[in-house]
């Protein structure tokens, strides 16, 4: 069941009484006995309604130009539907009042004829017309019994009076003296024995000598004529006697002209009490309508109120979603469409707060999937790129940047040519995407060789179209830096060679050498003159040979198998400076530019090692260079970057540089540009430096061939521990 | 006090008496001049002038039929400190005032005893209306010889008496409002 609201509930309880208090009103207007005393208090208490309706009136309407004024939400419909119902209940009622007010002067004024008028007017007049006759006729006779009095005296009188009263037909005669006293008096009716004084007035007239007749109508006893003459006495007429003689209209005239009378008396009352009949009914209806115009209009601010309420918290809750406050519920209505719109409402915010909230919740999830992502990408080894179906890079990871060299942050969302004009190192790589981005192939693979900041890098790279919309949806490019993998299965395979080498090699020298010598002492002294200096020179060439045959092995065995690291605190620059003296007093006649740096910190390291390396590298450097022109440049600094922890180390010639075609195996064992090289030199160097867990590399510059090397500032304890065992 | 200024107040006063008495013609007016008391045979007799002049409403409505209704309410009262007056005598008279078209002369009917009389003019009538006459109030020995009365008269038109339609007017209109103040009289047996 529905409840009402309490506003709704006294609201009706109100209009139930208001129209029990005009039915009342109404009934006490009509000619009703029983309500006719509380017309007065019914007038009252509609009065005072009225009055506390206009001030409900005037208070709601001062709330509403208050609320428009502020521009509440709703107020402005409140304030239509207001106008709207207050003109649809105003008008029609002034119209219908308008009418009735006219239709009630109109119905009253057509009860009273003027025909009806008239001729009860005329009645009277002839009524009073006939009794004027008899009136006269009876004044006659009086007059005539006044004389017969002249000579009567007082105490006659009486008898006088009894004879005269039967021949005149009065129905009492009296005789009156001075001031209205009564000398003689003769009635009918014999119970009465006063006579019915005349007036003052009228006694006056009839001292002034003037004779009086007029009806007289007496109560119980119908209609009279009373007529008064001077009847002089015997003392002539002088004396101020009077005869009064009253006399009874017969009964049938005194009948009708009671009706006339009572009809006339009625209909002029009637007539008088038109105005006020109107005017009670115009009150009456005037308060009505006032009444309920009053009280729709109070109403039509509730009922607006209501219809809008909904309106206004719909427009409210749509506001609030505009805001962003998804998930807003209104309180739920009444079980119209308005009441329907909220539910909907409701059922709309709350599914948009759920896809909302699944939204954010897929987003997270894609946030964290990113992350992971980023995290896995971040700790891969392998260098990943993704490229938008433009070309341009979409995402990297940092192996990325670190194996191609190329601080790809730069390039994000452009394509990779971009870098090109900035890095010319990264073209090669750039061109291989490009060669296969144009091809059909979904996926491929390549090698390349890339010339990067750091040296030489082998990468082998592999790109796969990602899944997208159209054609292409962008590529991955994933690539890994074989260089060091490469450098290791060859270092593997030459340390394996150079092992067999001093085994194979050096066992059988020894007995070679030996019999060269057994040959020399056994066969030398028994030879002589020249065949004696020729195996002299071929035994010592045979030991020479094999000597020099034995420091190679040496050497090989060396490289195999490298004595243990002692770190200790090296001042680089310091060992730098003894080394380049060593080689200042060399037969080419170099020149050396030291470009140290002074602030440059001791770096942990074995002094042994590191002297063989610089030799290993100036002396690579004094080969490559042309005799008497040769010009060495080795400078030291501290790394920047992410190689801050590092100490960097390079060594430039003025040489021809390097072959481009060696340029990958230039640190492999027995590769050399130089005839006099042992092949060995930068191997050695490269294997130094990498056990110190350092990085190594080569590149050509403008007037020579310059070697790199970078070396930690502290040894790691692996390294350390590793190279100890 | 200086002449003048007695002077001064009667002028005033004579003023707003006539002032009032203009008014009390145009709106009509009861008033009470007069109330005596005498005894006679043992009865308390109570003699007493009213001027009684009808409003022009009034006289209208008389005019075209309506009877009209006056009431003269006499009272003899002692006062009683603790409550109000304890009321020992209450009498009233009601008189009918009606014109009669045919004989064109006003009846008035003194409406407890049906007793009436006609008179040519209304004048006539109110004057003697007005004039009360040895109205018996109440014997002598009903009464504490210790205790101070008072004698009360007013005088008013009931209202209640108007046909229904001209009541409601006569509860607004102050024309309608014709009663008289009260007039007292101190008795002590």
């Amino acid at each position: 069941m529905m409840q009402l609201p309490r506003q709704a509930i006294v609201r009706i309880l109100l209009s139930v009484l208001l129209i029990l208090s005009l039915y009342l009103l109404s009934a006490a207007t009509e000619n009703s006995v029983r309500f006719g005393r509380l017309y007065l208090w019914l007038l009252l208490i509609n009065g005072v309604v009225l009055v506390a309706l206009l001030a409900l009136i005037v208070n709601n309407l001062w709330r509403l130009v208050r609320s428009v004024r502020a521009r509440e939400t709703g107020s402005r419909l409140t304030l239509r539907l207001m106008a709207l119902f207050v003109v649809l209940a105003v008008v029609p009622g002034l119209v219908v009042y308008g009418f009735s007010m006219q239709f009630l002067q109109r119905g009253v004024d057509s009860w009273f004829d003027v025909r009806v008028e008239n001729a009860l007017d005329d009645a009277l007049a002839l009524s009073q017309a006939s009794l004027d006759q008899r009136m006269r006729d009876m004044q006659q006779r009086l007059q005539d019994a006044a004389r017969d009095l002249a000579d009567v005296t007082e105490e006659m009188a009486p008898i006088t009076l009894g004879d005269l009263r039967a021949r005149t037909g009065a129905s009492e005669l009296a005789l009156l003296g001075e001031n209205g006293r009564i000398i003689a008096a003769s009635s009918v009716d014999t119970a009465n024995i006063l006579p019915h004084r005349p007036e003052d007035s009228i006694l006056l007239q009839l001292r002034q000598g003037r004779p009086y007749v007029g009806l007289d109508p007496i109560e119980n006893a119908g209609l009279h004529i009373r007529a008064l003459v001077p009847a002089p006495g015997p003392g002539g007429p002088g004396s101020s006697r009077v005869l009064q003689g009253l006399f009874q209209v017969s009964p049938r005239i005194d009948n009708l002209a009671a009706e006339v009378e009572t009809a006339f008396s009625e209909y002029r009352e009637l007539a008088y009490l038109r105005g006020p009949l109107k005017d009670s009914f115009s009150l009456t209806l005037s308060l009505v309508l006032l009444l309920s115009l009053l009280f729709a209009v109070w109403s039509a601010f509730y009922l607006a109120r209501r219809l809008v309420a909904p309106v206004s918290r719909l427009a409210e809750g749509t506001r609030a979603m505009a805001a962003g406050e998804y998930g807003t519920q209104l309180a739920p209505g009444g079980n119209d469409e308005l009441g329907y719109l909220v539910r909907s409402f409701n059922d709309m915010s709350r599914r948009v707060a759920d896809v909302r909230d699944a939204a954010r919740h897929s987003q997270e999830l894609v946030e964290s999937q990113r992350a992971y992502l980023e995290t896995v990408l971040g700790r891969l080894s392998s260098g990943v790129l993704a490229l938008a179906p433009d070309g341009s890079l979409r995402t990297y990871n940092q192996a990325a940047s670190a194996i191609l060299s190329v601080p790809l942050s730069e390039g994000v969302g452009r394509p990779l040519s971009t870098l090109v004009n900035r890095y010319p190192d990264f073209g090669p790589f750039v061109d291989l995407v490009a060669g296969y981005r144009q091809s059909p192939d979904s996926e491929w693979r390549a090698e390349l060789s890339l010339d990067t900041g750091e040296g030489r890098r082998a990468l082998i790279c592999s790109g796969a179209t990602l899944p997208g919309e159209g054609d292409r949806g962008g590529e991955v490019i994933v690539f890994d830096d074989v260089t060091t993998l490469i450098q290791a299965q060859r270092d593997a395979a030459w340390g394996e060679v150079a092992r067999r080498l001093a085994h194979e090699i050096r066992n059988p020298l020894t007995p070679i050498q030996l019999s060269a010598e057994r040959l020399q002492h056994k066969v030398g002294t028994r030879l002589n003159g020249d065949e004696a200096a020729l195996l002299q020179r071929s035994t010592e060439t045979i030991i020479h040979q094999v000597e020099a045959m034995k420091e190679m092995v040496q050497a090989f065995s060396e490289y195999a198998r490298p004595p243990a690291l002692r770190p200790q605190a090296v001042d680089l620059n310091a060992l730098v400076r003894e080394v380049v003296e060593l080689y200042r007093g060399e037969p080419e006649q170099p020149a050396f530019r030291l470009d140290l740096d002074e602030d440059l910190p001791w770096l942990q390291a074995d002094p042994g090692r590191l002297r063989q390396l610089l030799n290993n590298l100036l002396r690579n450097a004094l080969e490559a260079g042309e005799a008497g022109h040769c010009r060495v440049v080795v400078s030291t600094r501290q790394g920047g970057g992410r190689f801050v922890d590092m100490i960097e180390l390079d060594v430039q010639d003025n040489g021809p540089g390097f072959a481009e075609s060696m340029l990958n195996q230039l640190f492999e064992p027995y590769v050399s540009t130089k005839p006099r090289g042992s092949g060995l030199g930068l191997a050695i160097v490269k294997k130094i430096v990498e056990e110190h867990n350092g990085m190594i590399s080569a590149r050509n510059v403008d007037g020579g061939a310059r070697i790199s090397v970078r070396l930690p500032r502290v040894m790691p304890d692996d390294v350390r521990q590793g190279n100890e065992q | 006090m200086p002449a003048w200024k007695n002077a001064e107040r009667t002028a005033i006063g004579l003023t707003l008496l006539l002032t009032a008495m203009a008014a009390f013609a145009q709106t009509g007016g009861f008033r009470i001049s007069e109330l005596d008391i005498r005894v006679a045979d043992q009865l308390v007799l109570a003699d007493a002038r009213i001027d009684y002049a009808l409003s022009a409403t009034a006289t209208e409505a008389l005019e075209n039929g309506v009877a009209l209704v006056i009431a003269q309410r006499l009272r003899l009262q002692t006062a009683r400190w603790w409550w109000g007056d304890a009321v020992v005598v209450s009498q009233q008279r009601r008189y009918r005032l009606q014109y009669h078209a045919i004989s064109r002369r006003y009846v008035l009917t003194r409406l407890e005893s049906g007793e009436s009389r006609s008179y040519r003019s209304l004048d006539a009538l109110l004057l003697r209306l007005g004039r009360v006459e040895a109205w018996p109030v109440v014997r002598l020995d009903r009464l504490d010889t210790d205790t101070d009365y008072r004698l009360r008269l007013d005088t008013g038109l009931e209202v209640d008496e108007l046909p229904r339609l001209l009541r409601m007017v006569a509860w607004i209109n102050p024309e309608w409002q014709l009663r008289s103040e009260p007039r007292y009289r101190a008795l002590s047996p």
